[in-house]
Protein backbone atom coordinates (compact mmCIF):
# COMPACT_ATOMS: atom_id res chain seq x y z
CA UNK A 1 0.00 0.00 0.00
CA UNK A 2 1.29 3.44 -0.94
CA UNK A 3 2.27 5.70 1.93
CA UNK A 4 -0.14 8.49 2.69
CA UNK A 5 1.46 11.75 3.64
CA UNK A 6 -0.03 14.58 5.67
CA UNK A 7 -0.50 17.51 3.27
CA UNK A 8 0.14 20.03 6.02
CA UNK A 9 3.16 18.47 7.80
CA UNK A 10 4.50 16.48 4.89
CA UNK A 11 5.17 13.40 7.03
CA UNK A 12 3.70 9.90 6.63
CA UNK A 13 0.49 9.07 8.49
CA UNK A 14 0.72 6.26 11.06
CA UNK A 15 -1.81 3.65 12.12
CA UNK A 16 -3.29 4.73 15.43
CA UNK A 17 -6.26 4.10 17.73
CA UNK A 18 -8.83 6.82 17.14
CA UNK A 19 -12.19 7.25 18.90
CA UNK A 20 -15.04 8.28 16.63
CA UNK A 21 -18.09 9.75 18.38
CA UNK A 22 -21.57 10.19 17.02
CA UNK A 23 -24.73 11.16 18.88
CA UNK A 24 -23.17 10.34 22.24
CA UNK A 25 -21.71 6.97 21.25
CA UNK A 26 -17.99 6.27 20.94
CA UNK A 27 -16.28 3.78 18.65
CA UNK A 28 -12.53 3.12 18.99
CA UNK A 29 -11.09 2.20 15.58
CA UNK A 30 -7.63 1.96 13.99
CA UNK A 31 -7.08 4.71 11.43
CA UNK A 32 -4.19 6.53 9.81
CA UNK A 33 -3.24 9.66 11.71
CA UNK A 34 -0.57 12.36 11.39
CA UNK A 35 1.76 11.97 14.39
CA UNK A 36 2.38 15.73 14.38
CA UNK A 37 -0.93 17.54 13.81
CA UNK A 38 -3.26 14.57 14.61
CA UNK A 39 -5.14 14.90 11.34
CA UNK A 40 -7.04 11.62 10.75
CA UNK A 41 -7.49 10.11 7.33
CA UNK A 42 -10.86 8.42 6.80
CA UNK A 43 -10.94 6.43 3.56
CA UNK A 44 -13.94 7.05 1.33
CA UNK A 45 -15.10 3.44 1.47
CA UNK A 46 -15.19 3.60 5.29
CA UNK A 47 -17.02 6.95 5.33
CA UNK A 48 -19.61 5.82 2.81
CA UNK A 49 -19.68 2.23 4.04
CA UNK A 50 -19.96 1.02 7.58
CA UNK A 51 -19.51 4.47 9.13
CA UNK A 52 -22.61 5.63 7.27
CA UNK A 53 -24.46 2.46 8.31
CA UNK A 54 -23.65 3.14 11.97
CA UNK A 55 -24.76 6.77 11.62
CA UNK A 56 -28.07 5.70 10.12
CA UNK A 57 -28.62 3.13 12.88
CA UNK A 58 -28.00 5.78 15.53
CA UNK A 59 -30.38 8.17 13.81
CA UNK A 60 -33.26 5.75 14.44
CA UNK A 61 -36.51 7.59 15.07
CA UNK B 1 -51.76 23.90 27.59
CA UNK B 2 -55.33 24.94 26.88
CA UNK B 3 -58.44 22.81 26.83
CA UNK B 4 -58.83 20.93 23.60
CA UNK B 5 -62.12 19.87 22.10
CA UNK B 6 -62.63 16.43 20.67
CA UNK B 7 -65.37 13.81 20.42
CA UNK B 8 -66.06 10.79 22.57
CA UNK B 9 -68.91 8.43 23.40
CA UNK B 10 -71.38 8.16 26.27
CA UNK B 11 -70.27 5.17 28.38
CA UNK B 12 -73.92 4.20 28.79
CA UNK B 13 -75.62 4.65 25.41
CA UNK B 14 -72.67 4.98 22.96
CA UNK B 15 -74.04 8.33 21.78
CA UNK B 16 -71.37 10.52 20.21
CA UNK B 17 -70.77 13.46 22.55
CA UNK B 18 -68.31 16.36 22.68
CA UNK B 19 -65.37 15.93 25.03
CA UNK B 20 -62.75 18.26 26.42
CA UNK B 21 -59.11 17.42 27.11
CA UNK B 22 -58.51 19.38 30.30
CA UNK B 23 -55.11 19.94 31.95
CA UNK B 24 -55.13 20.31 35.74
CA UNK B 25 -51.61 20.79 37.02
CA UNK B 26 -49.50 17.89 35.74
CA UNK B 27 -52.56 15.76 35.08
CA UNK B 28 -54.76 15.78 32.00
CA UNK B 29 -58.36 14.57 32.02
CA UNK B 30 -61.11 13.87 29.55
CA UNK B 31 -64.38 15.51 30.58
CA UNK B 32 -67.64 14.80 28.77
CA UNK B 33 -71.36 15.02 29.34
CA UNK B 34 -74.18 12.99 27.86
CA UNK B 35 -77.45 14.95 27.96
CA UNK B 36 -79.20 11.79 29.13
CA UNK B 37 -76.66 9.96 31.30
CA UNK B 38 -74.64 12.67 33.00
CA UNK B 39 -71.01 13.78 33.22
CA UNK B 40 -67.84 11.70 33.17
CA UNK B 41 -64.24 12.55 33.93
CA UNK B 42 -61.29 10.19 33.30
CA UNK B 43 -57.55 10.59 33.74
CA UNK B 44 -55.59 10.52 30.44
CA UNK B 45 -52.05 11.58 31.33
CA UNK B 46 -49.99 12.12 34.49
CA UNK B 47 -46.63 13.87 34.62
CA UNK B 48 -43.67 14.14 32.26
CA UNK B 49 -43.16 14.09 29.36
CA UNK B 50 -46.14 16.45 29.22
CA UNK B 51 -48.99 15.54 26.90
CA UNK B 52 -48.67 18.74 24.85
CA UNK B 53 -45.04 17.87 24.07
CA UNK B 54 -45.86 14.31 23.03
CA UNK B 55 -46.56 15.07 19.39
CA UNK B 56 -45.66 13.68 16.03
CA UNK B 57 -47.85 15.41 13.48
CA UNK B 58 -49.00 13.40 10.50
CA UNK B 59 -50.71 14.02 7.21
CA UNK B 60 -53.71 11.64 7.20
CA UNK B 61 -53.30 8.64 4.92
CA UNK B 62 -55.75 8.46 2.05
CA UNK B 63 -57.86 5.32 2.39
CA UNK B 64 -57.45 3.61 -0.97
CA UNK B 65 -59.61 0.61 -0.17
CA UNK B 66 -62.53 1.56 2.10
CA UNK B 67 -64.83 -1.38 2.89
CA UNK B 68 -67.76 0.68 4.19
CA UNK B 69 -69.43 4.01 3.44
CA UNK B 70 -69.85 6.91 5.83
CA UNK B 71 -73.47 6.78 6.94
CA UNK B 72 -73.64 7.57 10.66
CA UNK B 73 -70.07 8.84 11.10
CA UNK B 74 -67.22 7.68 13.32
CA UNK B 75 -67.24 5.24 15.11
CA UNK B 76 -70.41 3.65 13.72
CA UNK B 77 -69.28 2.83 10.15
CA UNK B 78 -66.02 0.95 10.77
CA UNK B 79 -64.90 -1.39 8.09
CA UNK B 80 -62.73 0.75 7.48
CA UNK B 81 -64.55 3.82 6.17
CA UNK B 82 -63.20 6.55 3.86
CA UNK B 83 -62.89 8.99 6.78
CA UNK B 84 -60.35 6.80 8.58
CA UNK B 85 -56.89 8.36 8.59
CA UNK B 86 -54.44 5.48 8.73
CA UNK B 87 -53.76 2.27 6.87
CA UNK B 88 -53.56 -1.17 8.39
CA UNK B 89 -50.21 -1.95 10.00
CA UNK B 90 -51.19 -5.12 11.83
CA UNK B 91 -54.35 -7.10 11.08
CA UNK B 92 -55.70 -9.26 13.90
CA UNK B 93 -57.50 -12.44 13.00
CA UNK B 94 -59.52 -13.91 15.87
CA UNK B 95 -59.42 -17.58 14.96
CA UNK B 96 -61.25 -18.81 18.07
CA UNK B 97 -63.07 -17.37 21.06
CA UNK B 98 -62.29 -20.45 23.13
CA UNK B 99 -59.67 -20.10 25.84
CA UNK B 100 -57.90 -22.37 28.33
CA UNK B 101 -57.69 -19.81 31.13
CA UNK B 102 -60.17 -17.37 32.59
CA UNK B 103 -58.56 -13.99 33.00
CA UNK B 104 -60.31 -11.31 35.02
CA UNK B 105 -58.93 -8.96 32.34
CA UNK B 106 -59.61 -9.92 28.72
CA UNK B 107 -60.11 -7.80 25.64
CA UNK B 108 -61.72 -10.53 23.70
CA UNK B 109 -64.30 -11.87 26.11
CA UNK B 110 -62.60 -15.23 25.62
CA UNK B 111 -63.74 -18.59 26.90
CA UNK B 112 -66.57 -19.27 24.48
CA UNK B 113 -65.99 -22.67 22.87
CA UNK B 114 -67.57 -23.58 19.56
CA UNK B 115 -68.30 -21.57 16.47
CA UNK B 116 -64.70 -21.21 15.32
CA UNK B 117 -64.33 -19.85 11.77
CA UNK B 118 -63.46 -22.53 9.21
CA UNK B 119 -60.12 -22.65 7.42
CA UNK B 120 -61.88 -21.40 4.29
CA UNK B 121 -63.37 -18.46 6.18
CA UNK B 122 -59.93 -17.54 7.50
CA UNK B 123 -58.53 -17.82 3.98
CA UNK B 124 -61.26 -15.45 2.82
CA UNK B 125 -60.11 -12.97 5.52
CA UNK B 126 -56.56 -13.19 4.19
CA UNK B 127 -57.93 -12.57 0.70
CA UNK B 128 -59.94 -9.55 1.92
CA UNK B 129 -56.74 -8.10 3.34
CA UNK B 130 -54.95 -8.65 0.05
CA UNK B 131 -57.84 -6.97 -1.76
CA UNK B 132 -57.59 -4.05 0.67
CA UNK B 133 -53.97 -3.12 0.06
CA UNK B 134 -52.26 -6.01 1.87
CA UNK B 135 -50.31 -8.05 2.68
CA UNK B 136 -50.05 -6.64 6.19
CA UNK B 137 -48.45 -8.03 9.32
CA UNK B 138 -50.74 -10.66 10.78
CA UNK B 139 -51.45 -11.42 14.40
CA UNK B 140 -53.44 -14.58 15.02
CA UNK B 141 -55.45 -13.95 18.14
CA UNK B 142 -58.50 -15.10 20.04
CA UNK B 143 -59.52 -16.34 22.60
CA UNK B 144 -56.43 -18.50 22.73
CA UNK B 145 -55.39 -19.24 19.13
CA UNK B 146 -53.24 -22.25 20.05
CA UNK B 147 -56.39 -24.18 21.01
CA UNK B 148 -56.98 -24.76 17.31
CA UNK B 149 -55.35 -28.00 16.21
CA UNK B 150 -55.16 -26.62 12.66
CA UNK B 151 -53.09 -23.57 13.69
CA UNK B 152 -50.14 -24.71 11.51
CA UNK B 153 -52.53 -24.96 8.52
CA UNK B 154 -53.83 -21.45 9.22
CA UNK B 155 -50.24 -20.17 9.23
CA UNK B 156 -49.38 -22.12 6.07
CA UNK B 157 -52.34 -20.66 4.18
CA UNK B 158 -51.35 -17.13 5.17
CA UNK B 159 -47.74 -17.65 4.16
CA UNK B 160 -48.79 -19.13 0.83
CA UNK B 161 -50.85 -16.01 0.12
CA UNK B 162 -47.82 -13.80 0.74
CA UNK B 163 -48.14 -12.79 4.40
CA UNK B 164 -44.50 -12.93 5.49
CA UNK B 165 -44.95 -11.92 9.11
CA UNK B 166 -47.42 -14.05 11.05
CA UNK B 167 -47.35 -13.81 14.82
CA UNK B 168 -49.42 -15.65 17.42
CA UNK B 169 -50.84 -13.76 20.41
CA UNK B 170 -50.82 -16.41 23.13
CA UNK B 171 -50.76 -17.24 26.82
CA UNK B 172 -48.22 -19.92 25.85
CA UNK B 173 -49.66 -22.84 27.81
CA UNK B 174 -50.31 -25.24 24.94
CA UNK B 175 -47.04 -24.45 23.17
CA UNK B 176 -45.20 -25.20 26.43
CA UNK B 177 -47.07 -28.43 27.05
CA UNK B 178 -46.80 -29.61 23.43
CA UNK B 179 -43.39 -28.67 22.00
CA UNK B 180 -44.17 -30.64 18.83
CA UNK B 181 -47.16 -28.40 18.21
CA UNK B 182 -44.90 -25.37 18.59
CA UNK B 183 -42.42 -26.95 16.19
CA UNK B 184 -45.17 -27.61 13.62
CA UNK B 185 -46.26 -23.99 13.85
CA UNK B 186 -42.69 -22.78 13.33
CA UNK B 187 -42.25 -25.15 10.40
CA UNK B 188 -45.45 -23.72 8.93
CA UNK B 189 -43.90 -20.24 9.00
CA UNK B 190 -44.67 -18.74 12.42
CA UNK B 191 -42.39 -15.68 12.80
CA UNK B 192 -42.80 -14.65 16.40
CA UNK B 193 -44.74 -15.06 19.64
CA UNK B 194 -46.64 -12.17 21.23
CA UNK B 195 -46.51 -13.74 24.67
CA UNK B 196 -48.72 -12.69 27.55
CA UNK B 197 -46.12 -12.13 30.29
CA UNK B 198 -47.26 -10.01 33.21
CA UNK B 199 -44.46 -10.24 35.74
CA UNK B 200 -41.61 -12.06 37.40
CA UNK B 201 -43.51 -13.49 40.40
CA UNK B 202 -46.33 -16.01 40.61
CA UNK B 203 -48.72 -13.77 42.53
CA UNK B 204 -49.00 -11.39 39.56
CA UNK B 205 -50.37 -14.23 37.42
CA UNK B 206 -52.69 -15.37 40.22
CA UNK B 207 -54.20 -11.90 40.36
CA UNK B 208 -54.40 -11.21 36.62
CA UNK B 209 -54.79 -14.68 35.13
CA UNK B 210 -56.32 -16.77 37.91
CA UNK B 211 -53.29 -19.07 38.54
CA UNK B 212 -49.48 -19.01 38.70
CA UNK B 213 -48.26 -19.49 35.13
CA UNK B 214 -44.72 -18.12 35.62
CA UNK B 215 -42.93 -21.49 35.27
CA UNK B 216 -44.84 -22.19 32.07
CA UNK B 217 -43.80 -18.85 30.57
CA UNK B 218 -40.15 -19.38 31.52
CA UNK B 219 -40.18 -22.92 30.17
CA UNK B 220 -41.72 -21.78 26.89
CA UNK B 221 -39.06 -19.09 26.42
CA UNK B 222 -36.39 -21.81 26.80
CA UNK B 223 -38.18 -23.86 24.15
CA UNK B 224 -38.31 -20.85 21.83
CA UNK B 225 -34.56 -20.36 22.32
CA UNK B 226 -33.97 -23.97 21.29
CA UNK B 227 -36.26 -23.60 18.28
CA UNK B 228 -34.92 -20.17 17.24
CA UNK B 229 -38.26 -18.38 17.55
CA UNK B 230 -38.46 -14.69 18.48
CA UNK B 231 -40.62 -13.63 21.42
CA UNK B 232 -42.15 -10.29 22.39
CA UNK B 233 -43.14 -10.14 26.06
CA UNK B 234 -46.53 -8.48 26.56
CA UNK B 235 -47.31 -7.41 30.12
CA UNK B 236 -50.69 -5.92 30.94
CA UNK B 237 -49.70 -3.22 33.44
CA UNK B 238 -52.05 -2.81 36.39
CA UNK B 239 -51.42 -0.28 39.17
CA UNK B 240 -50.61 -1.98 42.46
CA UNK B 241 -50.31 -5.42 40.85
CA UNK B 242 -47.24 -5.40 38.61
CA UNK B 243 -46.27 -1.79 37.96
CA UNK B 244 -43.32 -2.28 40.34
CA UNK B 245 -41.93 -5.09 38.15
CA UNK B 246 -41.36 -3.25 34.84
CA UNK B 247 -37.61 -3.04 35.45
CA UNK B 248 -37.41 -6.73 36.42
CA UNK B 249 -39.29 -7.73 33.26
CA UNK B 250 -36.90 -5.65 31.12
CA UNK B 251 -33.85 -7.14 32.90
CA UNK B 252 -35.21 -10.65 32.26
CA UNK B 253 -35.85 -9.79 28.60
CA UNK B 254 -32.31 -8.47 28.11
CA UNK B 255 -30.88 -11.59 29.73
CA UNK B 256 -32.82 -13.71 27.27
CA UNK B 257 -31.91 -11.88 24.09
CA UNK B 258 -31.84 -12.55 21.22
CA UNK B 259 -34.77 -14.96 21.74
CA UNK B 260 -36.69 -12.17 23.43
CA UNK B 261 -36.85 -9.32 20.94
CA UNK B 262 -38.57 -6.77 23.12
CA UNK B 263 -41.24 -5.90 25.64
CA UNK B 264 -44.58 -4.35 24.70
CA UNK B 265 -46.36 -2.95 27.77
CA UNK B 266 -50.12 -2.54 27.70
CA UNK B 267 -51.52 -0.28 30.45
CA UNK B 268 -54.82 -1.80 31.55
CA UNK B 269 -58.01 -0.56 29.93
CA UNK B 270 -61.51 -1.46 31.03
CA UNK B 271 -63.79 -3.53 28.84
CA UNK B 272 -66.83 -5.46 30.04
CA UNK B 273 -69.38 -4.59 32.68
CA UNK B 274 -68.56 -1.66 34.98
CA UNK B 275 -71.69 -0.20 36.57
CA UNK B 276 -69.60 2.74 37.77
CA UNK B 277 -66.56 4.26 36.11
CA UNK B 278 -63.20 2.65 37.00
CA UNK B 279 -61.41 4.93 39.48
CA UNK B 280 -58.49 6.96 38.18
CA UNK B 281 -56.29 5.09 40.69
CA UNK B 282 -57.00 1.93 38.64
CA UNK B 283 -55.28 3.44 35.60
CA UNK B 284 -51.65 3.95 34.67
CA UNK B 285 -50.84 6.38 31.84
CA UNK B 286 -48.04 6.28 29.25
CA UNK B 287 -45.75 8.89 30.91
CA UNK B 288 -46.04 6.99 34.19
CA UNK B 289 -44.93 3.79 32.46
CA UNK B 290 -41.93 5.68 31.01
CA UNK B 291 -41.06 7.15 34.41
CA UNK B 292 -41.32 3.77 36.13
CA UNK B 293 -39.07 2.21 33.49
CA UNK B 294 -36.48 4.92 34.14
CA UNK B 295 -36.71 4.51 37.93
CA UNK B 296 -36.76 0.72 37.92
CA UNK B 297 -33.81 0.37 35.53
CA UNK B 298 -31.72 2.71 37.70
CA UNK B 299 -31.70 5.27 34.90
CA UNK B 300 -30.12 2.89 32.38
CA UNK B 301 -33.20 3.53 30.25
CA UNK B 302 -34.46 7.10 30.33
CA UNK B 303 -37.75 8.68 29.33
CA UNK B 304 -35.74 10.64 26.74
CA UNK B 305 -34.96 7.31 25.04
CA UNK B 306 -38.62 7.04 24.04
CA UNK B 307 -40.45 8.73 21.17
CA UNK B 308 -44.05 9.00 19.97
CA UNK B 309 -45.08 6.72 17.11
CA UNK B 310 -44.80 7.50 13.41
CA UNK B 311 -47.75 5.22 12.59
CA UNK B 312 -50.67 5.53 15.03
CA UNK B 313 -51.80 8.64 16.92
CA UNK B 314 -49.02 10.14 19.07
CA UNK B 315 -51.08 9.70 22.25
CA UNK B 316 -51.54 5.96 21.67
CA UNK B 317 -48.01 4.74 22.29
CA UNK B 318 -44.31 5.19 22.91
CA UNK B 319 -41.36 3.20 21.68
CA UNK B 320 -37.60 3.08 22.13
CA UNK B 321 -35.04 0.94 20.36
CA UNK B 322 -31.72 -0.14 21.78
CA UNK B 323 -28.75 -2.33 20.96
CA UNK B 324 -27.41 -4.71 23.59
CA UNK B 325 -23.64 -4.78 23.15
CA UNK B 326 -21.41 -7.79 24.02
CA UNK B 327 -20.36 -5.90 27.17
CA UNK B 328 -24.07 -5.85 28.22
CA UNK B 329 -24.13 -2.10 27.64
CA UNK B 330 -27.47 -0.96 26.29
CA UNK B 331 -27.02 1.66 23.56
CA UNK B 332 -30.15 3.76 22.96
CA UNK B 333 -31.03 4.38 19.32
CA UNK B 334 -34.22 6.39 19.67
CA UNK B 335 -34.09 10.05 20.63
CA UNK B 336 -37.24 11.86 21.56
CA UNK B 337 -36.03 15.25 20.42
CA UNK B 338 -35.54 13.97 16.91
CA UNK B 339 -38.99 12.47 16.66
CA UNK B 340 -41.20 14.48 18.99
CA UNK B 341 -41.29 18.16 18.31
CA UNK B 342 -44.39 20.23 17.90
CA UNK B 343 -42.54 22.47 15.44
CA UNK B 344 -41.58 19.67 13.09
CA UNK B 345 -43.16 19.20 9.73
CA UNK B 346 -46.03 16.75 9.50
CA UNK B 347 -45.02 13.46 7.92
CA UNK B 348 -47.35 11.39 5.76
CA UNK B 349 -49.11 8.82 7.97
CA UNK B 350 -49.03 6.40 5.03
CA UNK B 351 -45.21 6.33 5.17
CA UNK B 352 -45.35 5.85 8.95
CA UNK B 353 -47.58 2.79 8.56
CA UNK B 354 -45.26 1.26 5.96
CA UNK B 355 -42.21 1.92 8.16
CA UNK B 356 -43.90 0.42 11.22
CA UNK B 357 -44.86 -2.71 9.24
CA UNK B 358 -41.28 -3.13 8.05
CA UNK B 359 -39.86 -2.51 11.52
CA UNK B 360 -42.05 -5.13 13.22
CA UNK B 361 -41.50 -7.69 10.48
CA UNK B 362 -37.72 -7.24 10.70
CA UNK B 363 -37.21 -6.87 14.41
CA UNK B 364 -39.90 -8.88 16.18
CA UNK B 365 -38.57 -12.12 14.72
CA UNK B 366 -35.30 -13.69 15.77
CA UNK B 367 -32.45 -12.91 13.44
CA UNK B 368 -29.39 -15.11 13.75
CA UNK B 369 -26.06 -13.60 12.81
CA UNK B 370 -24.65 -14.30 9.37
CA UNK B 371 -22.90 -17.53 10.32
CA UNK B 372 -25.60 -18.82 12.65
CA UNK B 373 -23.20 -18.73 15.58
CA UNK B 374 -22.86 -15.54 17.57
CA UNK B 375 -19.40 -16.11 19.07
CA UNK B 376 -17.97 -17.26 15.79
CA UNK B 377 -19.55 -14.20 14.19
CA UNK B 378 -17.78 -11.87 16.59
CA UNK B 379 -14.41 -13.46 15.91
CA UNK B 380 -14.72 -12.33 12.30
CA UNK B 381 -15.31 -8.67 13.10
CA UNK B 382 -12.42 -6.28 12.90
CA UNK B 383 -13.36 -3.21 14.93
CA UNK B 384 -16.01 -1.59 17.10
CA UNK B 385 -18.02 -0.39 14.09
CA UNK B 386 -18.29 -3.98 12.84
CA UNK B 387 -19.33 -5.22 16.27
CA UNK B 388 -22.00 -2.52 16.50
CA UNK B 389 -23.35 -3.30 13.04
CA UNK B 390 -23.41 -7.02 13.79
CA UNK B 391 -25.24 -6.47 17.07
CA UNK B 392 -27.81 -4.21 15.36
CA UNK B 393 -28.77 -7.23 13.28
CA UNK B 394 -29.01 -9.73 16.12
CA UNK B 395 -29.47 -7.79 19.37
CA UNK B 396 -31.77 -4.87 18.66
CA UNK B 397 -34.11 -4.55 21.65
CA UNK B 398 -37.54 -2.97 21.19
CA UNK B 399 -39.36 -1.43 24.14
CA UNK B 400 -42.83 -0.05 23.58
CA UNK B 401 -46.20 0.54 25.19
CA UNK B 402 -49.65 1.02 23.76
CA UNK B 403 -52.56 2.61 25.61
CA UNK B 404 -55.81 1.11 24.40
CA UNK B 405 -58.95 3.19 24.73
CA UNK B 406 -62.10 2.12 26.53
CA UNK B 407 -65.53 3.70 26.63
CA UNK B 408 -64.52 6.00 29.49
CA UNK B 409 -61.58 7.66 27.75
CA UNK B 410 -62.12 7.07 24.03
CA UNK B 411 -61.07 9.98 21.83
CA UNK B 412 -62.50 9.57 18.33
CA UNK B 413 -59.65 11.61 16.88
CA UNK B 414 -57.23 8.95 18.11
CA UNK B 415 -59.51 6.19 16.90
CA UNK B 416 -59.44 7.53 13.34
CA UNK B 417 -55.63 7.25 13.40
CA UNK B 418 -55.67 3.59 14.47
CA UNK B 419 -53.50 1.15 12.47
CA UNK B 420 -54.30 -2.08 14.31
CA UNK B 421 -57.37 -3.52 12.72
CA UNK B 422 -59.35 -6.57 13.73
CA UNK B 423 -60.89 -8.50 10.87
CA UNK B 424 -64.52 -9.04 11.87
CA UNK B 425 -66.31 -12.34 11.11
CA UNK B 426 -67.81 -10.79 7.96
CA UNK B 427 -64.38 -9.59 6.82
CA UNK B 428 -64.49 -5.90 7.75
CA UNK B 429 -61.42 -4.18 9.21
CA UNK B 430 -62.36 -2.58 12.51
CA UNK B 431 -59.93 -0.46 14.57
CA UNK B 432 -58.87 -2.45 17.63
CA UNK B 433 -60.35 -0.12 20.24
CA UNK B 434 -63.66 0.18 18.39
CA UNK B 435 -63.89 -3.59 18.03
CA UNK B 436 -63.32 -4.24 21.72
CA UNK B 437 -65.40 -1.32 22.97
CA UNK B 438 -68.17 -2.15 25.44
CA UNK B 439 -70.51 0.17 27.30
CA UNK B 440 -70.72 0.07 31.07
CA UNK B 441 -73.24 -2.74 30.93
CA UNK B 442 -70.70 -4.78 28.98
CA UNK B 443 -72.63 -4.51 25.70
CA UNK B 444 -70.22 -4.36 22.72
CA UNK B 445 -70.37 -1.76 19.96
CA UNK B 446 -69.08 -4.23 17.33
CA UNK B 447 -68.06 -7.58 18.75
CA UNK B 448 -70.71 -10.25 18.21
Amino acid sequence: MARIVCAKCNIPLEKSKVTISYLGNSFPVDLLKCPQCNLVFIPEDLALGKMLQVEKALEDK
Amino acid sequence: MNNKQTESLCPHCFRKIPARIVPRGKKVYMEKTCPEHGSFRTILWRGEPAMNTWQRPKIPAPIHYPNTEVVKGCPYDCGICPEHRQHTCTALLEITLDCNIRCPVCFADGGRPGGDPSLDTIESWYQTLLDSGGPYNIQLSGGEPTLRDDLPDIITRGRRLGFDFIQVNTNGIRFYEEPNFLKSSIDAGLASLFLQFDGMTGDVYEKLRGADYLKIKLGLIELCAEMDLGVILVPTVVPGVNDHQLGDIIAFALKNMPTIRGVHFQPISYFGRYPSAPADSMRITLPEVMQKIENQTGGEIKTTNFAPPGCENSLCSFHGNFVLMPSDKLVPLTKRDAAACSCQEAQPAEEGAAAARRFVAQNWRRRSCCCGNETAGESKVSDSLDIFLERIKTHKFCLSAMAFQDVWNINLERLRDCCIHVVSPEGRRIPFCAYNLTNREGVPLYRV
